[in-house]
């Protein structure tokens, strides 16, 4: 048996590490494009759904995804910082000329594409969920449910914010981000954590950047109806 | 056919290196590689020059001693061939041709096309055998191995231990090499014994000799000579994570 430290330290540990966050974040990814693909069935279907994220188990729940979510974001985004920078490390001396074979753009970029994303990521944050930039679109119009119940206006903050073509553009160039990313990155996961079923692999290889697409457009969806006012207030 | 190359020349581990350029005649096209390699050195010879230094063996292409990047590619432009089995047909008259060392810092260059690939001998030597005590030989058929299993063995005992891997991978990783090993021994019965033990002493001999990480590019598998798979590596990180956290690979 190998001490804890030691494996944890190793490139394949730190692998592990990296894919198995990394596909808790797509399934997270899938899990908040549906919520978005809400706008579609109206104002009252995404308020309705947004006050009950914020209140499921008097809002345990959110702060629990919330908790599990960052600690993931961390885990994945620590093991790539340390393997990026010993990959680095393993060829000091490039060489003149490189012809590549089987690596594609998504696979070479995975560093910049990611950290490309960790600042959308905050902008994200900052834009949605703390209020602190666009603030004129945040949570200033409140909607009365069904219930009666009155909770903050989701779905006109979203219409108000990407009426905005700069936050529409900003909005659609980090979804090719993200698709550039996932690109790679979900195919990867699998092989890294060592699936290696004939059946299987050719599978998740079609599966994975077909995936990323489609993640990348779903959530592209909403901002395009609403620049081309398919979606309005 | 008329050739330019560029190689990299480096007179010891200790000194910088630079890419020289050769202009080198009359090359057939029946040559390989390494004999057209011959020639110019032959010509530096007699013009006094220090002549490039490269490994070589059998010329066979099963040795796994030759190797060099040739126009950004390890072992040259053609799939599954070495360097010796390359032949100047492959190229054409006025060709300019790229000749480095294998890069990484595990295979630190001796002297112009020479690596020191001792790192892959240390990662052998945590595990890449099987224990048994010595004695006569077994009798034939003693151990029925099933087909898929040999074929298996077979494909990952092809690995002839170049380094192409390792050249082709952007993070200098020797996961298709250690995979393969790791994995020949994985798919008998005479592996079992030792096969999480194996797995871990031999990744993290990995680690310390400063190979990088797979970031699964499969450049590796479209550079080796023999065609491994990175099927392999899927196992190995299957075998290795299993016995990391105490279970059996």
């Amino acid at each position: 048996m190998k001490a804890f430290g030691d494996i944890w330290r190793s490139n394949l540990f730190q692998k592990w590490l990296m894919a198995i966050t990394g596909l808790f974040l797509v399934l997270f990814l899938l899990g908040h494009l549906s919520g978005n693909l809400l706008v579609f069935l109206g104002q009252a279907h995404i308020n309705e759904y947004a006050h009950g994220l914020r209140t499921m188990g008097h809002g345990a729940v959110l702060w629990g995804a919330r908790i599990g979510l960052l600690t993931f974001f961390i885990l994945h985004v620590a093991s790539a910082i340390t393997l990026s920078r010993r990959n680095r490390q393993a060829r000091p001396q490039k060489y003149a000329k490189v012809e590549a074979r089987s690596s594609t753009l998504a696979s070479r970029t995975m560093l910049y594409s990611g950290l490309l994303l960790i600042s959308y990521v905050l902008y994200h944050l900052a834009h949605f969920t703390w209020g602190a930039v666009h603030a004129q679109h945040y949570a200033q119009a409140t909607f009365i449910l069904p219930s009666g119940e009155l909770v903050p206006d989701v779905y006109t903050m979203v219409v108000k914010s990407f009426s905005e073509p700069l936050i529409t553009v900003l909005y659609l160039l980090s979804m090719v981000m993200v698709g550039l990313h996932l690109n790679h990155a979900i195919a990867s996961a699998f092989q890294t954590l060592g699936v290696t079923n004939r059946r299987i692999v050719p599978m998740v290889r079609t599966i994975g950047p077909a995936l990323s697409i489609l993640i990348a457009l779903g959530f592209s969806a909403v901002p395009l109806a609403i620049i081309l006012g398919l979606v309005k207030i | 056919m008329n050739l330019r190359l560029h190689i990299w020349r480096q007179a010891g581990p200790d000194d910088m290196g630079m890419l020289k350029t050769y202009d080198i005649a009359n090359v057939s096209e029946h040559m390989s590689f390494l004999e057209m390699l011959d020639v110019l050195n032959e010509e530096l010879i007699a013009k006094g020059e220090n002549p490039v230094a490269f490994d070589h063996d059998c010329r066979e292409g099963i040795c796994g001693t030759c190797g060099m990047v040739i126009n950004g590619r390890p072992h040259g432009p053609l799939a599954r061939t070495t360097a010796c089995q390359l032949h100047m047909r492959t190229f054409k008259d006025g060709d300019e041709i790229y000749i480095e060392p294998w890069r990484a810092k595990a295979f630190p260059v001796l002297r112009d096309l020479v690596v020191d690939r001792g790192s892959f001998d240390r990662i052998i030597q945590k595990g890449g055998f099987i224990s048994v005590n010595t004695g006569n030989a077994q009798d034939g058929n003693t151990l029925p191995i099933g087909k898929p299993d040999a074929d298996r063995a077979m494909d990952a005992a092809a690995c002839i231990g170049c380094g192409a891997c390792v050249a082709a991978c952007p993070n200098s990783s020797a996961m298709l090499f250690t995979a393969a090993k790791i994995g020949h021994l994985a798919s008998l019965p005479q592996g079992q014994a030792e096969r999480s033990s194996r797995a871990l002493d031999m990744v993290l001999q990995m680690d310390t000799e400063g190979f990088g990480a797979c970031t699964n590019h499969y450049e590796c598998e479209a550079a080796c000579p023999k065609g491994i798979s990175a099927e392999f590596i899927a196992q190995m990180n299957r075998d290795f994570v299993a016995s990391a956290l105490g279970g059996k690979a």
